[in-house]
């Protein structure tokens, strides 16, 4: 058996979707310590870096591999599942179907070739110096606040005041969320402000609602990174979005 | 319009946000039109027009659309159609009755008050002249837009572009400009958001085909697709009666083709048409400059003398001067 491993359906649920916010498929490595991925989308826009520790299952053994998902897939199949489900998942040794149950339901679920898949990026080096941390609704929140009068949001940290800020410029409304030092967990005073595209913001934002809390790095039109756990401490999310320029 | 490859190249088919389409676009110009004229009318089919009754939904097009695209990074060229090459003369005919046809059919079903059945005839009806090239024209001037004038077709001119690396991809609904070669085509651009299909509203949004891709995954070579595409029918030969594109596919992969042209399309010259798509009249005679748009002037052309909504037209014109651009991540790796 290459893989077999039986886990909690939200646990599954959260990490596909965190994963189909940005892809619709990818390369899932798994080693006798857990699964992981990296991915960037489409456009080379976003990237997602998810990881589950074997903590994270109910049980869960592996060998080294690597699995072609089709996560757009797996997406519908598991809207089916009801919360409190157990999947067990499970890779015969001459593995290109995977075996999944739950429910008395018996799928068995073709794999992907991984090399018709794009090649797991480089993880980027990127200098980010402006940090803060706060909770995944709030910034959701701010997100969709946004969404109604724009398609793109700045986000930035004014170094002078200890302020994290969201704002954006309809055509004709404007809209600024500003987040103080007692609002958020931590924040530094590093000065950062980059614009961002909310077409993928609204995605990641849907995902990060969850989160207890999100940490945000930003720079001056710079990447934006946003990192968080999921399934319960066990897995860990992190986002990179490009962002956009503001004028030639 | 144009060849019906779509049967084959759904798979090809990736689509796109508008963040990441930043960059030039060799805008197929008389698809463009052709795109504003018949969608953009009122319920009943009648195009916009002004006081005069002179049609202005190109202009309209060219003005929003465009003002759109600026915004979102996109910096448009139109590439405009020369003189078609003699062996279209029978596919310009069929249109041109075509069109006259869906002309009488329209003003019949306004007399029934058929205004569904109106519509769909009145953007059948829609045509290119002169007259709306000259005012487009102008209006990209005024706007600050380059346009090329194409030695023959404007697609070809399109795909010669973006192969030489002058653009990054040609914006046409038709997919013969894969056959000129481009090597990445852009759709669902000039139509809007939504868009009426056989009497329903869907909404449609960019995609984009890449040539290579589309070569590698049905192994085969552009030539294949060219022979391919004259089995179904170009707008240079009308194709085989009963062959559609996945037979056309069979056919060029058992090596078939020859047997088959010779035996279904004797007055066909094939090679004439082969050679056509492969080296296309192209020229190396333009410039690429965009400039800042002349407000009073578009002001003055739109709204003195065609009777465009000052309000609007300002607005859109604010669009212009926007250029907020998508990064990729590429620059961080």
């Amino acid at each position: 058996m290459m893989l077999k491993a039986t886990i909690d359906a939200d646990i599954l649920k959260e990490s596909i979707d965190a994963i189909s916010a940005l892809v619709t498929e990818c390369r899932l490595h798994t080693d006798e310590t857990g699964m992981s991925t990296r991915a960037v989308d489409t456009a080379n826009v976003a990237m997602i870096s998810l990881s589950l520790k074997k903590e994270a299952f109910e049980s869960f053994e592996s060998t080294k591999n690597e699995l072609g998902m089709d996560i757009a897939k797996m997406k519908n199949i598991f809207g089916m599942m009801g919360k409190d489900d157990l999947i067990i998942l499970e890779l015969p040794d001459d593995g290109h179907k995977l075996k999944v149950s739950f429910e008395g339901y018996r799928y068995s679920i073709t794999l992907l070739d991984p090399n018709t898949i794009r090649k797991d990026p480089n993880p980027p080096n990127i200098d980010l110096p402006g940090k803060v941390v706060l909770s995944g609704s709030e910034l959701n929140n701010a997100i969709k606040a946004a969404s109604v009068v724009s398609d793109k949001i700045a986000l930035g940290i004014d170094p002078a005041s200890s302020l994290f800020y969201m704002s954006a410029e309809g055509d004709t409304d404007h809209i600024r969320r500003e987040f103080g030092k007692n609002e958020v967990n931590y924040i530094n005073s590093s000065e950062a402000r980059s614009l961002f595209s909310l077409d993928y913001l609204k995605d990641m934002g849907k995902v990060m609602n969850k989160a207890e809390e999100v940490e945000v790095s930003l720079g001056i039109d710079h990447p934006a990174k946003f990192s968080f756990y999921i399934a319960g401490g066990n897995g860990h999310v992190e986002y990179l979005l490009a962002p956009r320029i503001e004028a030639d | 319009m144009g060849v019906a490859l779509r049967e084959i190249l759904v798979d090809y088919k990736v689509s796109i946000p508008w963040e990441t389409l930043g960059g030039i676009a060799a805008i197929d110009a008389h698809n463009a039109l052709y795109q504003f004229l018949s969608i953009i009318r009122q319920p009943d089919g009648t195009p916009l027009m002004d006081s005069r009754g002179r049609v202005t939904s190109h202009l309209s097009g060219i003005l929003f659309r465009t003002a759109n695209f600026i915004e979102k990074g996109i910096r448009p060229v139109f590439v405009f159609d020369g003189k078609p090459p003699d062996f279209k003369e029978e596919t310009i005919e069929q249109r041109r009755a075509a069109r006259k046809e869906a002309d009488e059919r329209w003003r019949q079903a306004l007399e029934r008050g058929d205004v569904e059945e109106a519509y769909k005839q009145a953007r059948s009806s829609s045509k290119i002249d002169d007259e709306v090239i000259k005012t487009s024209k102008s209006l990209l001037r005024l706007m600050g837009l380059p346009y090329v004038d194409a030695p023959s077709e404007g697609e070809a001119q399109a795909a010669y572009m973006v192969r030489e690396g002058e653009a990054q991809y040609v914006v046409s609904q038709d997919y013969d400009t894969l056959l000129f070669g481009a090597p990445v085509l852009v759709r669902n651009l000039t139509v809007s958001g939504k868009r009426r299909m056989r009497g329903r509203t869907l909404t449609v949004s960019p995609e984009k085909l890449v040539l290579p891709d589309i070569l590698k995954g049905l192994s085969i070579t552009r030539q294949d697709l060219i022979r391919l595409a004259i089995l179904v029918g170009t707008d240079f030969n009308p194709g085989v009666r009963g062959i559609g594109a996945k037979t056309a596919l069979k056919i060029i992969r058992k090596g078939d083709f020859v047997r088959l042209a010779e035996e279904k399309m004797p007055g066909t010259d094939i090679e004439k048409i082969l050679n056509f798509f492969e080296n296309p009249p192209v020229t190396n005679d333009y410039s690429l400059k965009w400039d800042p748009p002349d407000e009073d002037a578009i002001l003055g052309m739109l709204c003195d003398d065609f009777d465009f909504s000052p309000e609007r037209v300002r607005k859109s014109l604010e669009g212009l001067k926007v250029t907020g651009r998508q990064k990729t991540l590429d620059s961080w790796f």
